[in-house]
């Protein structure tokens, strides 16, 4: 059986050893983005075409956009733990539709608070059902994304709506600053401000507590329910922002805007170093993660590389991410 | 030496020893058991009795000593253990509870026939097993759907199915009633008229009386006592389960001068806790005692609100205004403050910064319209942690780099920010070393100095004395007794927890 | 000399008290609820959909395929997203290729290769199955825009897809005969043999199955690839009754099977739950579509409808309603009036 022995040296190495390497993936798990985005740049700028170019540069800002902002604002819910919301689809559809279709018939005014009614709730419904009855938010999610989409389609019929050809909407969407369009000065806006919402106010506290430690949470006092759905909220508020950001782009909506939002909105919140198991992350990360996969992609175009290939570098990228997370995990357990 | 042969004896434990982290958890005990007999092994809380227990059922390796099953030597590890015939009855956390009574008796070993269960022979064999401790169940009931008691049978029956040489019971009737415990009694003492060898682990006395043979005493690890339980009285046993060299009279003195009843619970009942009443007056620390199981922890959860009763009534009284308190949150914001009994899953967020821990309950004085106010945090955080001595005072270190003893610091020095009215500790200084304690044991009686009302629930006996100004001591969710500052002695304590005694109130 | 404990609840052992006691154990009640909700809707309002029973066995067998997969992973207590493209990329193989049967046999290989892949990443990397599964998801989904080449690629061998749509049996086609048969061997697998039953530990105490020697992560992978294996072959038949193969299609079909699972009393946790439960599911969902689609409902509002059961179903089971249960009862002990003491 069992002999007695002192911790030997080689136990010893092993367990520095260990540590090392758990300190060394968890480094890189939350910090290799910025060396990822800095060396992608740098190669697109020297190995693909075009893609230095003004024109290309203001387009991958229109694209980054209303993907950033659905990002930035999902990134609450991310870091409360609950995985992700998969109703932005729909959200962002919902509230494109709603911006022009209403506008053209009332005005902008009230086409933003009827998106926002929409926004909340969604929100709403899956806040409740995430924080008071703790269900899955994937399923929920799921469930909602089904049940937004039907309603949109059926109330929109599935046509395609325009706006005028000199709106507010449009000029919105042509303006830019130098290369910049408004839509990605929008993005920074609403980078800075979620940011400063996550960080430096109780609610943004309690979201990322809540991710760390449920029960600590709930012990310290706090009413966890109003923090889940408060989660939502801000996810639902910024994907409708995007979804007005997206309209006025092409200054048009359709119910199938916005396909692929919700895993390129994952993809760029985990790939920027937020955790899906909740807890460590932040806004400007994601905001880094949006600027990644905006490159990957664009390099992806210009290669002539089709959709396809795009979507599975996307999820290859999640899912490697994801693994490398945990495994600095399990071997910081060990 | 003794003149029976190491064949004989059915499983023998040497020279065990087994240390976690910095603590010996068990000092060389030894100990053996013949077939046929029933060798009960007790202890306070923490005495060594689950980690000998552990290390016989090879679970955990010992660091030294061996174990032998008639002579053979076991090798470390679940699989050589139930393959030596040796085999644990785990509490009834251990069955599947969507699976039948007959396959959860038989899982992972079910006889099958090109891969398809034979349920015939499943169930034969279940039966066996069962008819072997005299309990009859449906065999194709779920599991979910027994008592608690038949769950616990079950698991036994699973035990024995193997046809183990050895059985080693934890704590088995620590969820029985009084008749379903006296079944198991008489099931047991079967079993070892059969010829199995039956280590049983329990600080019930009447029950290690009436069925043991030997006994052995364990305390902070040590082998006290290895004796027939013929030559001893329960107090006999319960002295030298607690007996410890009685040193000066360590209770620092506190001028207690409690004020008006600060907290009023009555007819507490939740899951566990049988109609509790009991009441903390301002500047009071009250202690509850009582053995695993007796309910402690959920009757001061009970009485908070972190956990839901199915009845009674909390109210809080300051300054001569009363609350009813209903929720957890309504609990904290009328000035109650809670260290919960599990510091890392409940106590602290520990990839969370000390700072951030102590802010969580604090954040609405510490923010201006829900901003947070970073200076005013840091001025708060940190006084708080020098005054309750974290070391280093570091506060934007994260909590779970610190040592166990420093991370109950924080964890008190959150609540402290608030100035409670009303305290309530759950085991304060389980995992803390002695300097930690020391200084956590200051602090406590220095709340209660200010006006706090605290309420302590302590399975560390000494801890429990010097604190306590009243100490009731559950059993089975009930108060069995209540001691003054001058009656409370180890041994009374223990005798109300353990014993027979129902000592006057 | 044996005595007999009580059990509590009651000893009748005469038949109604066996099949009271049946009927209390098994978890399919809110199914048939559900069920016996829908028949009778349907019969007033849409009889059509259950006269019509070649065409709603179609859709129940359609939805139920890929469910009946599922389920063996939920019982695990573990999720499969990945289906909905496991399905697409497995059509898009067998169309790819021209020989049929080495399509089919590539096609369902596919779907192994699928659930082996899911399992490493849950069982040895230690991912949670949501997001191991999404990113799956969503690269197999490229993935079969990639062998697509963003297109509906068509089947070479068209008569045997249009063989395939005819009934072979009395009514019932390949597509619900293939149904009945994935049925049965599961359910056969999830009863009466050793592995299949094992799931119900993993998912209910995975704890005391590693204590109790089950190699957990052998089964882990067992139930991805069975969920993998059936939803590719979903993907064949689909396919084949269409003789396309369409790389976007599933995404109904995930929130169906889903919807199907966890109304037939399937917990999500795992460890509880029944393949007869699922089919209660599927049979539920696919007479309400059918009925939906005579009475010329809109597709998108079939949505709403498979949307809010499944957002009904995973906020009702008894988890969640403890949760709830908890909430409103100290909701309302703080709306209650306190006596002064």
């Amino acid at each position: 059986m069992a002999q007695q022995t002192a911790p030997s040296a080689a136990e010893a190495t092993t367990q520095s050893e260990s540590s090392r390497l758990a300190g060394t993936l968890t480094w890189m798990s939350q910090n290799g983005i910025f060396i990822f985005t800095a060396i992608l740049i740098l190669f697109a700028l020297i190995f693909v075409d075009g893609f230095g170019s003004l024109m290309n540069i203001t387009d991958v800002f229109h694209r980054a956009a209303p993907i950033g902002i659905v990002a930035v604002g999902m990134t609450f819910v991310v870091i409360s733990g609950n995985y992700l919301d998969l109703s932005v689809v729909a959200q962002v559809a919902t509230a494109g539709v709603i911006l022009i279709a209403v506008s053209n018939n009332y005005g902008i005014f009230p086409a933003i608070l009827a998106a926002l009614a929409a926004a909340m709730l969604f929100a709403l419904v899956n806040g409740t059902a995430v924080g008071i009855f703790k269900a899955n938010a994937v399923i929920v999610t799921l469930a909602t994304t089904f049940i937004g989409l039907g309603l949109l389609r059926f109330f929109s019929g599935g046509s395609i709506f325009f706006g005028p050809p000199d709106g507010p909407i449009r000029t919105f969407g042509l303006g830019k600053i130098g290369p910049i369009p408004y839509s990605a000065i929008v993005l920074i806006i609403m980078t800075i401000v979620l940011g400063l919402l996550l960080n430096r106010t109780n609610f943004g506290f309690l979201v990322r507590s809540f991710g760390v430690n449920e029960s600590a949470t709930r012990l310290g006092g706090t009413n966890t329910a109003l923090v889940i759905i408060g989660a939502f909220l801000v996810t639902a508020v910024a994907a409708m922002i995007a979804g007005f950001v997206l309209a006025a782009f092409s200054n048009t909506a359709v119910s199938n805007d916005g396909v692929g939002y919700e895993f390129r909105a994952l993809a760029a919140i985990i790939v920027g170093g937020t955790s899906v198991f909740g807890g460590r992350g932040s806004v400007y990360r994601t905001f880094l993660g949006v600027i990644f996969v905006s490159v990957l992609t664009n390099i992806l175009v210009l290669s002539g590389i089709s959709f396809g290939y795009q979507q599975v570098a996307l999820g290859v990228l999640i899912v490697l991410a994801v693994s490398l997370d945990a495994l600095a995990r399990k071997v910081a357990q060990r | 030496m003794t003149t029976t042969s190491s064949a004989d004896i059915a499983i023998a434990a040497t020279g065990i020893s087994k240390r976690f982290g910095g603590a010996l958890a068990v000092d060389d005990v030894s100990l053996r058991i013949a077939p046929g007999e029933i060798h009960s092994i007790v202890g306070e809380n923490g005495a060594g009795k689950s980690t000998l227990m552990r290390v016989m059922a090879g679970i955990i390796e010992s660091d030294s000593g061996s174990v032998e099953v008639f002579g053979t030597p076991v090798d470390p590890g679940t699989r050589a253990a139930i393959d030596a015939g040796i085999a644990l009855v785990h509490q009834e956390l251990s069955l599947v509870p969507e699976m039948t009574v007959a396959e959860n008796i038989l899982l992972g070993a079910f006889p099958t026939r090109f891969g398809f269960t034979r349920y015939k022979d499943l169930k034969e064999i279940a039966a066996n097993a069962l008819a072997e401790i005299g309990v009859s169940v449906d065999l194709d009931e779920r599991v979910s759907r027994l008592s608690v008691a038949l769950r616990q049978f079950v698991e036994i029956a699973r035990a024995v199915a193997r046809q183990p040489k050895v059985l080693i019971l934890d704590e088995p009737t620590a969820t029985l009633t009084p008749a379903e415990t006296d079944y198991l009694l008489r099931m047991l003492s079967r079993l070892a008229e059969g010829g199995m060898a039956i280590a049983y682990i329990s600080h019930r006395i009447p029950e290690v009386f009436e069925i043991s043979s030997n006994v052995t005493i364990l305390r902070d690890g040590r082998q006290v006592l290895t004796a027939p339980i013929a030559d001893l009285t329960p107090q006999e046993v319960i002295d030298n389960m607690v007996g410890r060299e009685l040193k000066e009279d360590l209770q620092t003195h506190r001028d207690a001068t409690p004020g008006e009843v600060v907290l009023r619970a009555t007819d507490i009942e939740a899951p566990r806790v049988n109609s509790v009443s009991l009441e903390v007056r301002a500047g009071e620390i009250v202690g509850l005692g009582g053995l695993v199981g007796a309910g402690r922890s959920e009757l001061v959860r009970a009485i908070i609100g972190a956990d839901n009763r199915t009845a009674g009534r909390v109210t809080l009284t300051r300054n001569g205004r009363s609350v009813t308190l209903s929720s957890y949150t309504s609990a904290v914001r009328n000035g109650v403050g809670y260290v919960p009994e599990e510091r890392r899953t409940d106590g602290l967020a520990l990839i969370m910064t000390v700072s951030d821990n102590i802010r969580l309950p604090n954040r609405q004085q510490l923010s201006r319209f829900g901003i947070k106010a970073p200076r005013k945090i840091a001025e708060f955080a940190q006084e708080l942690a020098d005054k309750v001595g974290l070391r280093p005072p570091e506060i934007e270190r994260e909590a779970g780099q610190y040592s166990g003893g420093n991370q109950q610091k924080v964890v008190l020095a959150k609540w402290l920010g608030r100035r409670p009215d009303f305290m309530v500790l759950d085991e304060p200084t389980r995992g803390v070393d002695v300097g930690a304690k020391a200084e956590i044991h200051r602090l406590v009686k220095e709340m209660a100095d200010n006006g706090t009302a605290v309420l302590v629930v302590s399975s560390d006996l000494p801890e429990l004395l010097e604190l306590s100004d009243v100490i009731h001591v559950m059993r089975d969710g009930r108060i069995t007794g209540s001691l003054t500052r001058e009656d409370a002695t180890e041994q009374s304590v223990m005798t109300l927890a353990a014993g027979e005694a129902e000592a006057v109130a | 000399m044996s005595t007999t404990i009580s059990l509590g609840a009651d000893e009748s052992t005469g038949t109604w008290g066996r099949i009271r006691r049946t009927a209390s154990r098994r978890t399919e009640g809110r199914g048939i609820v559900l069920l016996t909700f829908i028949i009778i809707m349907v019969a007033l309002l849409e009889p059509l959909a259950l006269t019509a029973y070649d065409v709603t066995l179609g859709r129940i067998a359609l939805i139920g395929i890929v469910a009946l997969g599922l389920t063996a992973v939920i019982l695990m207590g573990e999720l499969d997203l990945s289906v909905a493209s496991t399905l697409a990329v497995a059509g898009v193989i067998m169309a790819s290729i021209p020989d049929l049967a080495l399509g089919i046999v590539a096609a369902l290989v596919a779907g192994l290769v699928v659930g082996v892949i899911n399992a490493f990443f849950v069982a040895v990397i230690g991912i949670n199955s949501f997001i191991a599964t999404l990113g799956t998801l969503f690269a197999l989904r490229g993935l079969a825009f990639v062998l697509s080449n963003e297109a509906p690629v068509s089947l070479e061998n068209k008569d045997a897809g249009i063989a395939f749509g005819q009934p072979l049996i009395g009514p019932l086609t390949p597509r619900i005969l293939i149904f009945i048969l994935v049925f049965i061997a599961i359910q056969l697998f999830v009863s009466r043999v050793k592995t299949g039953r094992e799931f119900f530990a993993v998912g209910g105490n995975r704890q005391a199955a590693r204590d109790a020697g089950i190699p957990v992560n052998k089964r882990i992978f067992t139930g991805f690839m069975i969920s993998g294996f059936v939803a590719a072959l979903a993907g064949v038949i689909n396919t084949l009754e269409r003789t396309t193969a369409d790389p976007t299609a599933g995404s109904t079909v995930l929130l169906a099977s889903f919807a199907a699972a966890i109304i037939g009393g399937n917990y999500l946790k795992g460890g509880r739950g029944s393949i007869v439960g699922t089919l209660i599911g599927a049979a539920s969902l696919g007479i309400l579509q059918v009925a939906l689609t005579i009475s010329g409902v809109q597709v998108p509002i079939q949505q709403i409808y498979i949307g809010v059961i499944l957002l009904l179903a995973v906020t009702t089971d008894p988890t969640s309603l403890r949760a709830v249960r908890g909430s409103l009862r100290t909701f309302r002990q703080s709306r209650m009036k306190t006596p002064d003491s």
